[in-house]
């Protein structure tokens, strides 16, 4: 279980997380939603321990960097690594021994060509592929199906499942409102830096059409489009 | 972009460039006293620096910029800028043909490019264990053939100083696969504390690194034994150079080495016994920089 608590982070004098308060149970799948800039990758660097920030963020097992996937939106890659030695890469840096990584290949990348020259959802596939394969137990997912193929977004909504039936701690970030609704137990919304709506999954469609509501409003007759 | 360089590092650039002058004029001066083969090598480092210019993508986006005929100026005027430092050296040492030949390659080279990244994939022997040695291996592969060639040369000619070199040219090259800072996701990923992190670095770069110098240091000892207690000095006076370049390196992390630590590295060069204190001095204030991304 992991409980953030009374969460703040400021760059500077931009407080980009105000107050939060969440907690993420075992065996579940929660969604966090919110504009372009609402907080929701520095709340996943926050829990990651990859920045620093006032409040507290409690852990079991502890320290919940070392049980943690981390699916950046953006993941980086060396110059000249392959996807197989990438993928080796992160489970040395958690003492996690794959006899054969081809095997482990669902997503059929060529895992002998440097990771720099694949596509944008190659890359995607490979990062996540690397990070289930060090056997983790908890996930955070910043945007895993963007720049994904169909088949392979078919995919990972499975590996989503499984990896609930599992018990792990899924957390995931998506700008498509169906790949979370047909994945998360929760989904949160995020503005402004703080959670300003909590829904569970038989009121997912009432967060969707307050969403559309907010967002769309008159904006698309201002466009006059004839 | 060069001077914003030196700025951010808070080196003023003006004096920046008269230390590299120096810097290049003693490197190059000790290059040709060390070698009667220091011409060709000093031909080769010249059209490989240059070569970074030809790279395809660059030159596309010169040729969207500026056109054909302005590119195929802009090219040759940058290379020629960018051998002076050689050709003067040349001219200097009354190698005339041979500072003739250079500006001959160098306009060539201008009007030629190709990609210095390769689509396929060079094997290395360090792909269990990535990164570092892993990712330098493709980049410097062609300079660590060229010292093994460079011993075999040394052993033909007697020449114990060029074995030395080739040895030295090959832990410098290893130095700079420790020169840049990884992004900081390839740090957090471990699930170690700063000072295994740190101890897990050093001990893969000692067996790494031996391995790849030990086939010069084996000929070196078997084909002029008289020397090898020399050898034997230059290879572990490397071997803890490398391990301050690490300790250093992340002792500055996530930033690039600044400027006090590099003459901190530079003293230790000029004074090897300097490494004792150092490198404990730097490993501890690495384990402190790295505690916010290692448990």
């Amino acid at each position: 279980m992991i409980t953030v608590k009374s969460l703040f982070k400021k760059y500077g004098t931009n407080e980009v997380l105000n107050n939060i308060n969440i907690e993420f149970d075992k065996g579940k799948v929660y969604g966090i939603v919110g504009e372009n800039g609402a907080g929701k990758t520095t709340l996943f660097r926050c829990i990651s321990d990859l920045e620093e920030y006032e409040g507290e963020i409690i852990s079991n097992p502890n320290p919940v960097k070392n049980h943690l996937g981390l699916l950046l939106t953006d993941p980086f890659f060396f110059q000249k690594i392959t996807g197989k030695e990438y993928i080796q890469f992160l489970c040395n840096a958690r003492n996690v021994k794959i006899p054969n990584i081809e095997e482990k290949n669902i997503f059929e990348l060529p895992l002998n060509q440097y990771a720099s020259t694949y596509s944008t959802g190659m890359k995607k596939k490979l990062a996540l592929t690397a990070i289930l394969l060090q056997g983790n137990d908890f996930f955070i997912l910043d945007e895993p199906f963007n720049g994904v193929d169909i088949q392979s977004n078919i995919i990972i909504t499975e590996i989503i499942h499984k990896l609930k039936a599992l018990n792990k701690i899924v957390v995931i970030s998506s700008h498509i409102f169906s790949t979370l609704s047909d994945t998360c137990d929760e989904i949160h919304l995020l503005r402004n830096g703080q959670f300003i709506k909590s829904v569970h999954k038989t009121d997912f469609h009432i967060l969707e059409a307050e969403m559309k509501q907010i967002t769309i409003g008159n904006k698309i007759e201002k466009l006059g489009l004839t | 972009m060069t001077n914003r360089k030196f700025q951010d590092v808070g080196f003023n650039p003006q004096l920046a460039y008269i230390l590299l002058t120096v810097l290049f004029a003693g490197l190059s001066i000790f290059l040709f006293q060390k070698t009667e083969f220091a011409i060709y090598i000093y031909l080769l480092i010249a059209l490989t620096l240059l070569g970074k210019l030809s790279e395809t993508r660059r030159t596309e986006f010169l040729k969207i910029c500026y056109g054909d005929t302005q590119l195929k100026k802009i090219r040759i005027i940058e290379n020629l800028i960018y051998s002076i430092p050689f050709f003067a050296f040349l001219l200097y040492k009354h190698l005339i043909v041979y500072a003739g030949l250079l500006w001959l390659l160098t306009t060539i080279l201008a009007l030629v490019n190709f990609r210095t990244t390769l689509n396929f994939t060079i094997w290395t022997p360090f792909s269990k264990r990535p990164f570092e040695f892993m990712t330098g291996f493709r980049n410097s592969f062609y300079i660590l053939f060229a010292a093994y060639a460079l011993t075999i040369i040394a052993v033909l000619i007697n020449n114990f100083n060029l074995g030395v070199f080739s040895m030295l040219l090959v832990f410098v090259t290893i130095l700079s696969y420790y020169s840049k800072p990884e992004n900081e996701y390839f740090v957090w990923v471990h699930n170690q504390n700063p000072k295994v992190f740190l101890l897990n670095k050093i001990k893969t770069a000692l067996l790494f690194s031996s391995s790849i110098v030990l086939p010069i240091v084996l000929i070196l000892a078997i084909f002029i034994p008289q020397n090898i207690g020399i050898i034997l000095f230059f290879f572990l006076v490397a071997l803890t150079f490398l391990i301050s370049v690490i300790v250093v390196k992340y002792a500055a992390y996530p930033d690039e080495i600044n400027i006090t630590q590099g003459i901190f590295l530079a003293l230790c060069i000029w004074f090897p016994p300097i490494l004792i204190i150092l490198i404990p001095f730097f490993f501890k204030k690495s384990e402190n920089r790295l505690s916010r991304l290692l448990k």
